[in-house]
């Protein structure tokens, strides 16, 4: 061992010693000499006594001046030197105590002003972070908050469409059976050719800006959605390969196309039913009026065809009005609004210019042009300008809602009410007009004398509905990993890092433990590990019927009972739907083996084989705590310090968050360990493979 | 209805062909009858000759037959005079806002003749036996 390796108070001591041994070999040495040369044998008791004497001061001296040494410099160099690495390290930030270093002259002093000026320009700094992390989130929810609530939906893809982003919109649009995940292909919720058309096109056009316009249909229901696709710069896009990610933003057209094509079919027949009978009547009215015109029984049947060729025109005209006002108010584009929402905003709308109204709304919804509508009533509450007590009253009306302006006085003329309704109104936008609002509305207006001297305008709305309460807030939220835009895909599962893959973490409840014997599925929860995060929003939750009595002893551990399942969809059912959620993922379970085995006895019903490549928590605890630990989920999230919220446990949620939470612990240690890859983790998990079966290959 | 006469009938419509099939068959159901083609000297005649019944086109030149009708029955010595609008839409809409206004029937054209005898019956009978 060097002596470097030794502390410095050890070396001091050692040095001393040294120091010491050194002055009495040299002592003894001389007074050997001495004696020697003298030759005097009766000398030697008195070089005895000199040389001890002697001896004992030199070690006394020594002893003396080492122990100033160690007291005064030895120890406060190592309890300064101790100081400052707790400054530097521990980010202690009491100042260093200079009084034990008053012997260092001007060490302990300069040692203080190092720490302090650390300190300082530490804190300034944690400050800044602080502040710029601040300003940082703030922004960010901001952003998110914006794109939760733009009225499209929004994707942002890889340029091997993948999702790095969707919003609540695009959620809505994409719908189907399976919500939209991180880290999918885009092309599992939407058809394939336009998106991969557009795309080949804007890399070619070699232009930042451009975007392109196309129209794609949904995968899970051929919903026709309008879409804009626009290229990621450069800048906001730290990719490693070479090809730009995209935007896509979608809107639903749909509506728009159907009501397009029914409009375009009733034109059709329209002409279709009127051409014939028009055609029939003029020749057979030319037969009548020809003067050798038929007579007798002729004239009759001639006549009678006449009649009803009319009769058929007619009702021709009838039906046909009938479904085009059916439709018309389909043709324009009108959402479900609140009566409450339409009321405070002609309130509000009469308020600014002066007036004064009382707005009282039945709890509907209001099938109409909410901008248009508030600028026909408030248009018509001006009008109403010196009748007192005005009042805006919206009530239920057979399927529909009648919204009624009221005032006391006498109606209005529906002379001048007409002329009202051809005048524009202050939308901004060209050709509005009263009646054109009515005509979208397919409605009418008409003026009514109520008793005790008041009277009304009424506007029936051909559609309403009654909202009984506000309906459950759908979740709005972004959802995005932007990190998965600089990630390069690895196709081989062996050499890609453990937080590069993609996981489903899940469990099953069941009717009992013995699938050879019976039991069933009767319920999946699952969720999503994309990037080293569980993604919240990405949740598979359901119940299966199994079509067999579950044991009351099973309900009783995961409260799942006979009734609870009666309307859930089957294994078939949900096992498809299950594997479209764990597509190119890695399947994670704690005691895997026991779900794999009820969700392969079903592979040949559902027709798709669950082939995927699987981790078990039981055996990945047993890797990094050792065969000799208990590995259940509450011995494992115990020792990992999670905790189970008792009334998520034994559900099949709250043990799958569970496991995904100990999972994402799991991984650092594992990592720790040397084991970097998922192959290194499949290898070293083999040999604990005397534990649990291991299900890959 | 004066007792035992004819019943009388104002006919206020713009589109001569239809005027002459309505004529034809108020003459044949023996009414008294009169025509107006315009609605802006009809509240002056229906104020003058008080018929029994006006047979009132929806869609007038110059004043609509719905601005008529509530001037009618905005006044209370026409209170017996029966109002049977006929409009070219019949939308359920248009209907509503015809019986709001006071109307006694309403007709969607193109209508039966038959249809529309008998809803001319009906009023004249029911403002016959009060």
């Amino acid at each position: 061992m060097s002596l470097a390796g030794l502390s410095l108070r050890l070396r001091i001591f050692l040095f001393f010693a040294a120091l010491a041994l050194g002055n009495v070999a040299a002592l003894v040495a001389g007074l050997v000499y001495g004696y020697t040369k003298l030759g005097e044998p009766d000398l030697l008791d008195g070089f005895l006594i000199g040389g001890t004497v002697a001896g004992f001061v030199i070690l006394g001296l020594v002893v003396a001046v080492w122990f100033l040494f160690d007291e005064n410099v030895a120890k406060p160099i190592e309890r300064l030197a101790g100081g400052m690495r707790a400054r530097t390290h521990a980010e202690v930030v009491a100042e260093l105590d200079q009084t034990a270093g008053r012997y260092l002259g001007d060490l302990a002093p300069a040692a203080a002003a190092v720490t302090q000026h650390l300190a300082e320009t530490r804190s300034a700094l944690t400050e800044a972070v602080q502040r710029e992390t601040t300003r940082l989130a703030r922004e960010k929810e901001r952003l998110e908050a914006l794109l939760s609530d733009v009225p499209v939906g929004v994707l942002l893809c890889t340029a091997d469409h993948q999702l790095v982003f969707y919003n609540g919109q695009a959620v809505d649009l994409l719908g189907g059976a399976h919500a939209p995940g991180l880290d999918r292909r885009v092309f599992d919720y939407l058809h394939q050719p336009p998106i991969s058309h557009a795309y080949a096109r804007l890399i070619e056009t070699d232009d930042p800006d451009a975007a392109s316009d196309l129209l794609c249909a949904t995968t899970a229901d051929g919903k026709v959605l309008a879409a804009r696709m626009r290229l990621l710069s450069e800048g906001e896009d730290h990719h490693l390969t070479a090809r730009p990610g995209y935007v896509l933003t979608l809107r639903d057209v749909s509506g728009d196309m159907r009501a397009h094509a029914s409009r375009e079919q009733l034109m059709d027949e329209l002409f279709d039913r009127i051409r014939r009978p028009a055609a029939a009547l003029q020749s057979l009215t030319g037969v009548l009026t020809a003067d050798d015109g038929p007579t007798g029984a002729a004239r009759d049947r001639v006549r009678e065809a006449a009649r009803s060729e009319a009769a058929h025109l007619a009702q021709a005209i009838h039906t046909l009005f009938e479904r085009h006002e059916q439709n018309r108010a389909d043709w324009w584009p009108l959402a479900m609004i609140r009566a409450s929402d339409l009321g405070e905003a002609v309130r509000a709308r009469v308020e600014a210019e002066g007036g004064a109204l009382l707005a009282v709304a039945a709890p509907l919804m209001l099938r109409c042009e909410g901008f248009e509508m508030v600028a026909l009533l408030a248009g018509l509450a001006a009008r109403l300008e010196g009748r007192s007590d005005l009042r805006l009253e919206i009530s239920e009306d057979g399927a529909g809602a009648m919204i009624a302006l009221e005032w006391t006085g006498a109606p209005v003329a529906i002379g001048a009410l007409e002329r009202w309704l051809d005048a524009p109104l202050e939308t901004g936008l060209a050709g509005v007009t009263g009646r054109s609002v009515l005509v979208s509305h397919a409605s009418e207006i008409w003026p009514e004398r109520l008793g005790e001297g008041r009277a009304r305008l009424c506007i029936p709305l051909r559609e309403a509905r009654r909202s009984v309460k506000r309906p459950k807030p759908v979740p709005r939220k972004v959802v995005y990993d932007f990190d998965l835009l600089g990630q390069s895909r690895e196709a081989e599962f062996a050499a890609t890092p453990l937080e590069r893959l993609t996981y489903v973490v899940f469990d099953t409840e069941t009717t009992g433990l013995l699938p050879s014997e019976g039991d069933e599925i009767v319920q999946i929860a699952a969720v999503r590990i994309v990037n080293g995060r569980r993604v919240e929003s990405e949740v598979f939750d359901t119940l299966v019927n199994p079509g067999r009595r579950i044991p009351p002893a099973s309900t009783e551990i995961h409260g799942i009972s006979d009734a609870m399942v009666e309307d859930a969809p089957d294994i078939v059912d949900v096992g498809r739907r299950f594997h479209k959620f764990v597509e190119g993922a890695v399947l994670v379970a704690h005691n895997a083996p026991f779900d794999m085995e009820f969700l392969r006895r079903k592979e040949l019903a559902i027709g798709l084989n669950f082939d995927n490549p699987i981790l078990d928590t039981v055996l990945l605890s047993a890797v990094v705590f050792g065969q000799s630990e208990t590995h259940s989920l509450d011995a494992l999230t115990h020792r990992l310090g999670i905790t189970i919220p008792e009334e998520a446990r034994h559900t099949a949620i709250g043990d799958t968050v569970a496991t995904a939470d100990a999972f994402l612990k799991l991984m650092p240690a594992l990592k720790a360990r040397g084991l970097a890859t998922f192959g290194d983790v499949v290898a070293e998990v083999r040999k604990h493979g005397r534990l649990i079966k291991d299900l890959n290959g | 209805m004066a007792g035992g006469s004819k019943p009388r009938v104002l006919i206020v419509e713009d589109e001569d062909n239809i005027a002459i099939a309505l004529d034809y068959l108020m003459s044949r159901e023996g009414y008294e009858h009169d025509r107006i083609a315009s609605g802006a000297g009809a509240l002056e005649r229906i104020r003058d000759t008080r018929p029994d019944l006006v047979l009132l086109d929806v869609m007038l030149p110059e004043v609509s037959g719905y601005e008529i009708c509530q001037e009618v029955r905005a006044d209370r010595g026409l209170a017996g005079v029966k109002i049977l609008l006929m409009t070219a839409r019949g939308s359920a809409m248009e209907r509503r806002k015809g019986l709001a206004l006071g109307a006694d029937g309403f007709i969607a054209k193109p209508f039966e003749l038959k249809e529309l005898r008998e809803e001319v019956h009906r009023l004249l009978e029911a403002g016959a036996t009060p």
